[in-house]
């Protein structure tokens, strides 16, 4: 539909204070008559969820390739959206391997894993590379708000021994700006709310305490811009607008719940302040807000640690008190197995949790899915014999109208998860011959 | 980067067609001498493209290896993709029909498509980048295509430099034929040094075909290379033996098995021919018969080839010495320079 005023992309509501809240694509950001069709064409988004220790490797591929059948039982939950996964097997990455530096896999395997290279062994010097999203945020991060944004959901110290004489610095953080120079992920999701719906900075304690004495809601702040733009719109727009400042409302719901609830989080530590004790509301809180950065384009690029490589979380809300990475080394111990098992089907059904927001949110003709390739795997295939080949690595989303998905592909054993970085560079509009170890592009995943 | 003071045996990297027993006979060679801790069997890497050849390659290197375990893995075989697929020898597929008591095949074929093989620049890539500085050793039982090719894959010449100390071609006419431009790289533009071994060493040196039924067949009932052997040829035979020859060598340079010519330069002719120019700078050498050696030769091929399986020691830097397990004979032939 044509509307009577052409709004441009880069629009916020703004409000008093540091309240700033950007916009979603609307049809009156669209000037041509085609109003549904996204100028230029819906940006690419493009994320990595990083789980650690690895998988129990037969509950996680088929035993078929090709166009998906019955999911495997860790994919399960994500049967409703099997039509939009792209399962991808075997996928090696060399550079986590020992090589000639001895034990450290969990730390090796997270830190070459967006980066691409043998980190260095040390606790002291810190010496990895650009990791391949933030090459992309350099080159297309000016375009939005955020370059990127680093998530996690657990410890994100950057000092200490984590992993055989690996610096915590490999197992806590997936992107580097540097060589020594990794990114934290942001824990805490009123910081990541507060960073995406004011100035992009946290509020300070006297602001935050302030807003908090008042219980007002950020839409609060904005009203008056809101009713402003309102009036401007057609009805689908309108009606786009409040399902995206109802789903930002919903957030601060969460947050508030979270904030008020002082249980101990696990290891036996005090619940930082907004954090939720429990780790599927955490994840929610931290996966909405994805959703919502890239509906608004705030950015185009998030890496998501959901815990650190070689964590030691126990999963009390699946009756497993022992911790995630002692479990892995199961020693094919059925019942220990069976633990390790439920924890990959855990995360992954807080990931289809994530799916299904970006499956519902619509953009243009699709929806934000289609514009995104969101990336679910870990470093280690075998956590038991901390392997590095067959990576587990799915792609949720076309990319643009470019991944087939609904399929599991079988390339050939050893090729270089640095070859599918190549591939998804290019369809960030980035493009380069070489990326840590690769060997080429990978082939075959587009619908041609 | 190397971080710790001494070295685990030396890496074996094994190249071929696989149209030969020999071949066949020198991987057992390889991992008979890893067993003995002289050198930790890395990867086989074939140049041409036949699936059926790779399954049983894959077959014998996972008999030898057996699953992958903690720590470690069982790589796949390095497969070319170009080319023509050879003929394939029954050797290579009559095994795979051996059945045990309970009527199961008592070999698995795994490799069914190209996808279970692996491209063969990337894994000699990446298994260099795990090898200690000049403890690798490379031995060429076929074709030199593959080897070409790795000197054209970025980084591979400088990992080779830093990697490998010597590089042992078994070599004859057809096979330098088969592939001369490959032939004439590889001499031309090899890093480091190369003793050859020429077809005569083989032939001078037959394997003991009975061996399979005696010795074989003593250490380990069902041995993918014993039940190849049988189904190569007729038997009983004495297959020629070069690549075991190379094998041998690369893996025991020290132990006199052989005596090497003078320095040299080795050129392939467009031809195929070669030419040898003597020169004390020459990185190039050949591997010379000692009829005085035969009778040890030969029965170190059937104590190394028959033996069974064993995992490569579990090397700890600093007790890398303490782990060899019994001193070496005097030093009779050095090893190239």
């Amino acid at each position: 539909m044509i509307t009577k005023k052409t709004l441009p992309r880069r629009t916020f509501l703004r409000g008093v204070g540091s309240a700033a809240i950007a916009l979603p694509f609307m049809d009156a950001m669209a000037p041509a008559l085609k109003a549904s069709t996204i100028p230029g064409g819906a940006p690419v988004r493009m994320a990595f969820f990083y789980v650690p220790n690895g998988m129990i490797m037969d509950s996680w591929n088929p035993s078929y390739e090709g166009k998906f059948q019955e999911l495997p039982r860790s994919l399960k939950s994500l049967e409703p959206f099997k039509d939009d996964i792209l399962q991808i097997s075997n996928l090696t990455h060399n550079t986590g391997r020992a090589l000639l530096d001895g034990p450290g896999d969990h730390g090796r395997c997270c830190g070459s894993y967006l980066t691409g290279v043998q980190v260095k062994k040390s606790l002291t010097e810190i010496k990895a590379s650009v990791s391949f999203d933030q090459i992309v945020a350099n080159e297309v991060g000016g375009q939005t708000r955020f370059p990127s944004l680093e998530l996690g959901m657990e410890d994100a110290r950057q000092a200490g021994d984590c992993d055989s004489g690996y610096s915590c610095a490999y197992t806590n953080n997936l992107a580097w700006r540097g060589e020594s120079q990794p990114l934290p992920p942001m824990l805490d999701p009123r910081a990541l709310f507060e960073r995406l719906f004011g100035t992009g900075q946290p509020m300070t304690k006297e602001e935050r305490a302030r807003q908090a004495i008042y219980r007002r809601s950020i839409l609060d702040f904005v009203t008056e811009s809101t009713h402003k733009l309102e009036s401007s719109l057609g009805p689908t727009d309108r009606r786009k607008l409040d399902e995206y400042l109802s789903a930002i409302r919903q957030v601060e719901l969460q947050l508030e719940r979270a904030e008020k609830d002082t249980r101990p989080i696990e290891p036996g530590m005090d619940k930082p302040y907004g954090i939720p004790a429990d780790f599927s509301e955490h994840f929610k809180l931290m996966s909405d807000m994805v959703t919502i950065a890239f509906q608004a384009d705030q950015t185009r690029i998030v890496t998501f640690l959901m815990t650190r490589e070689g964590s030691s979380r126990p999963y009390r809300e699946l009756d497993i008190p022992d911790g995630h990475h002692p479990l892995t080394h199961h020693r094919n111990l059925p019942d220990l197995m069976e633990k390790v098992r439920k924890i990959n089907e855990y995360h992954v059904r807080q990931f289809a949790g994530f799916i299904e927001k970006m499956k519902a949110t619509k953009e243009g003709d699709g929806t934000l899915l289609d514009n995104s390739m969101i990336v679910y795997g870990a470093g280690l295939s075998d956590g038991n014999a901390h392997l590095h080949e067959d990576l587990p690595t799915i792609i949720a989303g076309k990319g643009g109208n470019y991944f087939k998905t609904g399929r599991r592909v079988v390339v050939r054993r050893e090729t270089p998860m640095c070859n599918l970085f190549l591939t998804m560079m290019d369809r960030m509009g980035v493009h380069t011959e070489k990326f840590g170890d690769s060997t080429g592009r990978l082939q075959g995943l587009d619908l041609g | 980067m190397q971080l710790a003071k001494g070295k685990p045996s030396a890496g074996a990297f094994f190249d071929s067609d696989f149209s030969t027993i020999d071949s066949v006979l020198a991987v057992a060679v390889l991992f008979g001498m890893q067993g003995k801790n002289d050198c930790r069997v890395n990867i086989l890497t074939m140049s041409r493209p036949n699936l059926a050849i790779a399954g049983f390659a894959d077959a014998v290197e996972r008999f030898y290896k057996g699953p992958a375990g903690n720590f470690s893995q069982v790589p796949p075989i390095g497969m070319r993709t170009e080319g023509a697929a050879g003929e394939t020898s029954p050797a290579f597929t009559v095994p795979f029909q051996k059945k045990n008591a309970d009527g199961k095949p008592v070999y698995t074929n795994q490799v069914k498509t190209v996808i279970e093989t692996g491209d063969p620049n990337t894994l000699i890539r990446n298994y260099l980048e795990a090898q200690y500085d000049q403890n690798a050793f490379f031995v060429l039982g076929g074709p030199a295509t593959n080897l070409a090719a790795a000197l054209d894959f970025a980084g591979i010449p400088d990992l080779i430099a830093e990697k490998i100390k010597y590089l042992v071609i078994s070599a004859s006419d057809a096979r330098i034929n088969a592939d001369i431009a490959a032939a004439r790289k590889v001499f031309a533009e090899w890093p480091t040094p190369i003793v050859v071994c020429g077809h005569e060493i083989g032939a001078n040196l037959p394997f003991p075909g009975a061996s399979i039924d005696k010795e074989f067949a003593e250490a380990v009932h069902d041995n993918p290379i014993a039940d190849a052997y049988r189904a190569y040829q007729t038997m009983p035979y004495d297959a020629p033996s070069g690549d075991l020859a190379a094998s041998l060598y690369a893996g025991r340079p020290q132990e006199g098995y052989f005596k090497l010519s003078g320095n040299g330069t080795i050129s392939v002719g467009g031809d195929g021919r070669t030419a040898f120019t003597a020169s004390a700078a020459g990185k190039h050498q050949y591997l010379i018969f000692d009829p005085g050696q035969k009778d040890k030769i030969l029965k170190t091929y059937v104590e190394l080839a028959s033996a069974k399986p064993a995992p490569p020691k579990r090397f700890k830097a600093d007790a890398a010495v303490d782990e060899k397990p019994e001193e070496k004979p005097k030093q009779e032939t050095p090893p190239p320079k």
